[in-house]
């Protein structure tokens, strides 16, 4: 029926829409599922909650037969399934509004929004006018105003987004999974949306909904499974949450006290100095002050901002307006030679593509921002170069059989101090690290903060990106939390809380 | 909420809309435009360029490079590319000739010559969608290892077409009803049936989309590497065709034929305003590309230009044509 814009073949029959138990999954050194059985129910919306990396988005990707499970079983309609492949899961009625733009820039709207089944005359050309009209039609029922011949690649990302959502419902549908959906939508936008997913339920189809924000989910969600670090932590109805409930299961955990620090509570002169930072892709309005010798943390949920505040306060992306001034003097002009001048580096989020040069050895990766010190005339001194080099890794204990190893061979763990002994060896007042042990296994990630905290030690002021809680309350000494691009809360670590924290970076 | 003026945003979506469809249609028009003004230039300029005679025999030799080039295109829209499409042009002549002298019959010639195209597409499309070697990469080799046995079968010499058999002479040489050659009917038919598929098929759309963004494509449950190996497999055929036409104008199989005719084609290609990052261009476009090329060698041959400069000219449109498409994208 394809004048029809809405779903209207009901897959589900009676029973779960869908039930997936004991689902285990594994990546090489993480976790990242274990054991989690969570069934979907037709005509309700069931909302996964969870922090960073506590398994929804793993979860999503084998629902929508990205990843394969390694254990567990998924049944749908009663029946055991494996989803072996995204067309998979799109034969069984499964669609998936993912969090990132998820279409073809060079289509047009109506075009993405038939990219999985392309309608056919009966010689099996495409009807362009079936698409044309249909799309029409759906963006008409639900409320959306996008213009269906638009090419996608021209549209905002907001219209790009509401573009994802409809082509979800442009058939027929058992199970619509929505990761995120209002992330760059408008208040009336997100109206129309949840308008549109009560007549999903209406028609009997299960919408699996994840957000951070819990507002959403208390006016949509009829259930509420809240995962965390990879395990199946509660579901329940909607109705027997509360706001501080909600966030107690998210968090739940004690903090260990797995970051024993040397340094003591004196602190040198502000060294980093941010006022009223704007840029155009994300941040708002951002000020504050880092001292040398502290550690000061920033929080923030995906998305928040913390990777573009670290990218723009060390002169990598361009900012729209504010001041920042490093060691007194301003990074002007704004790019990172400037930045690494007057003595900020970044240690970025990306190691693989945005910090190792992942062919060469150690020796260059480590001596990369510091050669000039080594230049004899034109030429670089290799004797002088590698006995620093090899000063870095004793003092570090970086662990290669020799300088000349190419980087690629080292662990996560390995290959994060390489790169701080980079910035080291060319002599910071302030190193910027994101999320400085992702993908680093747990043994190595108390090296990492026992050298962070010896860096604070020396003198250096440390800025941290982190969306993990253990790392922010065990390293910083002061936290500044991001939500939507802004601080919206500066507090003391004697003063912080989990709850106060995720608290100020849930919107 | 603040939103970021964008130039899409503030035309309104439909504007943008009706605005990017003209400039699409437009890059082919500019194209149309470049090719007529080259063919009103060479008529003025010379007075055997504008003859029957001329234009048709620029359009018999072009429809060679035409045939190869819709396969290309069709390649390069879905992401990968093609260079070893010349040494197969060159070696479909041998099991064509061969076996025609061995039975006499131009079918079965054709057939062992299809049958080799469809084998090296599969090996390529093998080698480069499922095994994951960069597809330049891996038809370089298949270009040297195809040439290489060329030279070893023939022993760099000629394979004369020894029964002179009046239907494979007309398949390269001969013309409908006196004037349009029989290659250029044959290129004409590809090029319909192919802008048709790209267009109005499901699988034309599909090439466009794994080119365009191979995840998005494969999230939209597309077999992308499927998609792939039978891009490589069409763009070997139609090489092999191109071959069989090349094969009967030289009247034989011969060990050089389709030397260097891989850079020819993609030039044309990319001329035509297919992007070699997938996803965009359009076998119209490629058919245009073809033609200036074409028109262009010619027109500057009856000019008397040495072809050491119409080799530069050539180049420096190629050039100047890629960045004006480049220049004209940033802009957007």
């Amino acid at each position: 029926m394809l004048a029809d814009a809405t779903p209207t073949r009901q897959l589900a029959g009676p029973g779960p829409a869908m039930e997936m138990t004991g689902i285990g999954k594994r990546f090489p050194g993480v976790l990242a599922l274990e054991d989690v059985s969570v069934t979907f129910e037709p005509g309700k919306v069931h909302a996964l909650m969870g922090e960073n990396g506590a398994g929804k988005s793993t979860l999503i990707k084998i629902l929508a037969g990205v990843y394969q499970k390694d254990l567990g079983t998924i049944r749908i309609g009663g029946i055991e399934t494996d989803l072996r492949s995204p067309s998979d899961a799109i034969r069984q009625g499964i669609k998936v509004v993912f969090q990132e733009i998820a279409l073809i820039s060079e289509f047009t709207v109506a075009e993405n929004i038939f990219l999985e089944r392309y309608p056919v005359n009966g010689m099996g050309s495409i009807s362009w006018r079936t698409i044309r009209n249909d799309a029409a039609a759906l963006f008409e029922r639900v409320g959306f105003k996008v213009d269906p011949s638009a090419k996608v690649g021209d549209l905002p990302v907001s219209q790009q987004q509401m573009v994802e959502i409809a082509r979800a419902l442009a058939r027929e549908a058992r199970i619509v999974v929505m990761d995120e959906p209002t992330s760059s939508l408008t208040p009336n936008e997100v109206a129309l949306l949840f308008g549109v997913i009560r007549r999903l339920t209406g028609l009997g189809i299960a919408v699996v909904y994840v957000s951070h924000k819990l507002d959403e989910i208390f006016e949509i969600a009829d259930t509420v499974t809240v995962l965390r670090d990879g395990r199946h932590i509660s579901t329940k109805p909607v109705g027997e949450h509360t706001h501080d409930s909600l966030i107690q299961d998210m968090i739940g955990r004690r903090i260990e006290n797995l970051f024993p620090r040397s340094r003591g509570a004196s602190r040198g002169e502000v060294v980093v100095k941010v006022e009223n930072l704007s840029t155009d892709s994300k941040l708002k309005d951002i000020s504050f002050e880092a001292r040398a010798g502290e550690v000061l943390g920033f929080f923030g949920l995906m998305g928040a901002g913390r990777t573009e505040l670290a990218k723009a306060i060390t002169g990598y992306d361009p900012i729209r307006t504010g001041r920042i001034s490093i060691g007194g003097k301003p990074l002007l002009p704004h790019n990172t030679s400037t930045g690494v001048g007057l003595g900020i580096g970044l240690l970025s989020e990306d190691r693989k593509t945005e910090g190792l040069m992942l062919d060469l050895p150690v020796l260059q990766n480590t001596s990369l921002a510091a050669l000039e010190q080594f230049a004899r005339y034109a030429f670089v001194d290799e004797g002088r170069e590698k006995s620093a080099v090899q000063s870095f890794v004793d003092r570090f204990r970086i662990k290669t059989p020799n300088l000349g190893q190419q980087i690629k061979n080292l662990s996560g763990g390995n290959q994060q101090k390489v790169l701080l002994a980079r910035w080291l060896m060319r002599g910071l007042k302030v190193i910027v690290v994101d999320e400085p042990t992702r993908g680093i296994d747990v043994g190595a990630k108390s090296e990492i903060f026992a050298l962070i905290d010896q860096l604070a030690a020396e003198g250096l002021a440390v800025i941290m990106m982190t969306s993990e809680m253990p790392e922010l309350l065990g390293l910083s000494d002061r936290i500044a939390v991001m939500a939507e691009g802004r601080i919206t809360a500066t507090m003391s670590r004697e003063d912080a809380t989990q709850e106060s924290i995720l608290n100020a970076a849930i919107a | 909420m603040p939103q970021s003026p964008s130039p899409a945003a503030a035309a309104g979506p439909s504007g943008a809309g009706a605005l990017i469809r003209s400039l699409f249609r437009r890059n082919e028009a500019v194209l149309l435009g470049c090719l007529i003004v080259l063919i009103v230039f060479f008529s003025l300029a010379s007075d055997s360029f504008l003859t029957v005679r001329n234009i048709t025999n620029v359009l018999g030799q072009a429809s060679l490079a035409m045939v190869a080039g819709i396969g290309v295109g069709v390649l390069v829209i879905s992401g990968e590319i093609d260079v070893s499409i010349g040494s197969l042009a060159g070696a479909v002549g041998i099991p064509l000739v061969v076996i025609m002298n061995a039975t006499g019959s131009l079918e079965l010639g054709i057939a062992a010559a299809l049958t080799l195209s469809l084998l090296v597409g599969a090996i390529n499309g093998y080698l480069a969608a499922y095994v994951g070697i960069n597809s330049l990469i891996a038809t370089l080799g298949s270009m040297f290892v195809i040439r290489g046995a060329i030279y070893l079968y023939t022993g760099q010499k000629a394979i004369p077409d020894d029964l002179a058999l009046e239907s494979f002479y007309q398949l390269g040489n001969g013309r409908l009803l006196g004037t349009i050659p029989y290659p250029a009917l044959v290129a004409l038919v590809l090029l319909v049936g192919f802008i048709y598929i790209m267009r109005h098929r499901p699988f034309g759309r599909k090439l466009y989309a794994v080119g365009g963004n191979p995840e998005v494509a494969r999230l939209a449950g597309f077999n992308v590497k499927r998609v792939k190996f039978i891009a490589f497999v069409i763009c070997s055929l139609l090489a092999g065709i191109s071959g069989i036409l090349l094969s009967s104008r030289l009247g034989s199989a011969v060990h050089v034929a389709g030397l260097g005719f891989e850079f020819q084609v993609v030039a044309a290609v990319v001329l035509g305003g297919v992007s070699l990052a997938g996803g965009i261009g359009s076998l119209a476009g490629v058919a245009l590309g073809v033609l200036i090329l074409y028109f262009l060698a010619n027109g500057l041959g009856m000019l008397n230009i040495a072809t050491e400069w119409q080799l530069v000219i050539t180049g420096l449109i190629i050039i100047a044509a890629v960045a004006f498409d480049e220049l004209k994208r940033r802009r957007k």
